[in-house]
């Protein structure tokens, strides 16, 4: 079926194109959601949410995008906001101790890489955190993620930048894996 | 040399970064998430009815009191003109409890307008701003207008608010239910050129109302 007519019969209230609407992006919008919230139950959490909230404003949406790129800008916006509330709850002294982790010169402490690349993903500034797991772990396009975020193109491609270079900083003791 | 090191780093980190955060593979719980969907949207669904009554509940209250203090107002003036001639100690006790009422409603009209202003950006920032909006822009538009006509208004720097958010209002309330990005675009642009939220929210005061206008001449 093609997708405006998905579009007008989940507007018109039929329950099964709502069904087939979820089916052909919820794999991607919970992908998305996982790989910047890192947890299932936040997940399942932010994708429910973004579907509840795309068929309650379906009637918003105009077609200018695709209906993935609209569903993506509400998965953003529901996991940042729902992440912020989380923060909350988490005390400041582990964000801290992760922090001085990913500070450079201590290998013999962390030697795997695997978690110290971790540690200095979940250490980007949130702006360059999402757009780094966008494009370079999810393969969004720029205008994908300028769409989803509300930036230009331009703002995602220097975010970028920023993050490949501070993790660059974070991660020079590992040097020899990426120079040979 | 060094743009070759970058290249190599960035194809480096894109493999290696894969394994970030990697979801379990291919376990979407889609039956999971899909009857929570079904119980939450149905709960929504019956919760929407109730929540309108307390917006409508505030309307009518903050619309009340507008009109009693434009009353009070209307009517001590045409005392002032067509009576002898109220003592100077009346005429300034009557001035202070028109003050008083007006800035009471002022006050509860400006809170109501943030919320509602806030409520817009979020919801665009969302993905699009609900079909309420319109609706209940144009119900804080007439309150607008109404204050714009009363003494709360003879404050240049009140004035200057409540012509600014006259226009946002107005913007707003005449927003098609097929719209546009560059629609809601220009409004929220408008509100950030003028600075409309911050200043709004510095016009409210901290305090209860009553107690913090009590005395304010």
């Amino acid at each position: 079926m093609d997708e405006r007519d998905l579009i007008n019969r989940v507007r018109a209230g039929d329950g099964i194109a709502e069904r087939a609407l979820y089916d052909a992006h919820v794999d991607r919008v919970y992908r998305l959601a996982y790989r910047l919230a890192g947890d299932d139950a936040l997940a399942q959490d932010f994708t429910q949410e973004t579907f509840i909230r795309a068929f309650a404003k379906l009637d918003t949406f105009r077609g200018d995008s695709a209906l993935s790129t609209w569903l993506h800008t509400i998965t953003t916006t529901v996991v940042l906001n729902g992440l912020r509330k989380v923060k909350r709850f988490h005390t400041r002294e582990a964000d801290l101790e992760m922090a001085d982790g990913v500070g450079g010169g201590r290998r013999e402490a962390e030697p795997d890489l695997k978690v110290r690349l971790q540690q200095a993903i979940d250490a980007l500034p949130q702006g360059y955190r999402t757009v780094f797991v966008m494009h370079d772990i999810e393969g969004f396009t720029h205008e994908e993620i300028g769409v989803a975020l509300g930036v230009e193109t331009g703002t995602s491609k220097a975010q970028l930048s920023r993050a490949r270079a501070k993790l660059r900083e974070s991660l020079a003791d590992f040097a020899g894996e990426w120079v040979t | 040399m060094f743009d070759n090191d970058e290249g190599k780093f960035e194809e480096w980190l894109q493999d290696a970064a894969q394994t970030y955060n990697e979801p379990p593979a291919g376990t979407t719980p889609r039956e999971q998430m899909w009857a929570r969907i079904e119980t939450e949207r149905a709960r929504r669904a019956k919760r929407r009815v109730i929540e309108l009554r307390p917006w409508l509940r505030w309307t009518l209250a903050a619309a009340a009191l507008l009109i009693l203090g434009i009353g009070i107002g209307r009517w001590t003036a045409i005392q002032e003109t067509v009576g002898p001639g109220p003592t100077p100690l009346a005429s300034a006790d009557t001035g202070g409890s028109r003050a008083l009422l007006y800035q009471v409603a002022a006050t509860q009209y400006l809170s109501r307008t943030e919320t509602f202003l806030t409520g817009f950006r979020a919801d665009l920032r969302a993905g699009g701003a609900e079909a309420r909006f319109p609706g209940q822009a144009r119900d804080l538009l007439t309150t607008t207008r109404l204050l714009l006509d009363s003494p709360a208004a003879d404050d240049p720097r009140m004035r200057a608010l409540l012509e600014d958010l006259e226009l946002v209002l107005v913007q707003i309330s005449q927003l098609p239910a097929e719209r546009a990005a560059h629609d809601t675009d220009l409004i929220t642009q408008g509100m950030d050129q003028r600075n409309v939220l911050p200043k709004l929210r510095s016009a409210i005061p901290a305090g209860p109302v009553p107690v913090r206008t009590q005395g304010a001449t």
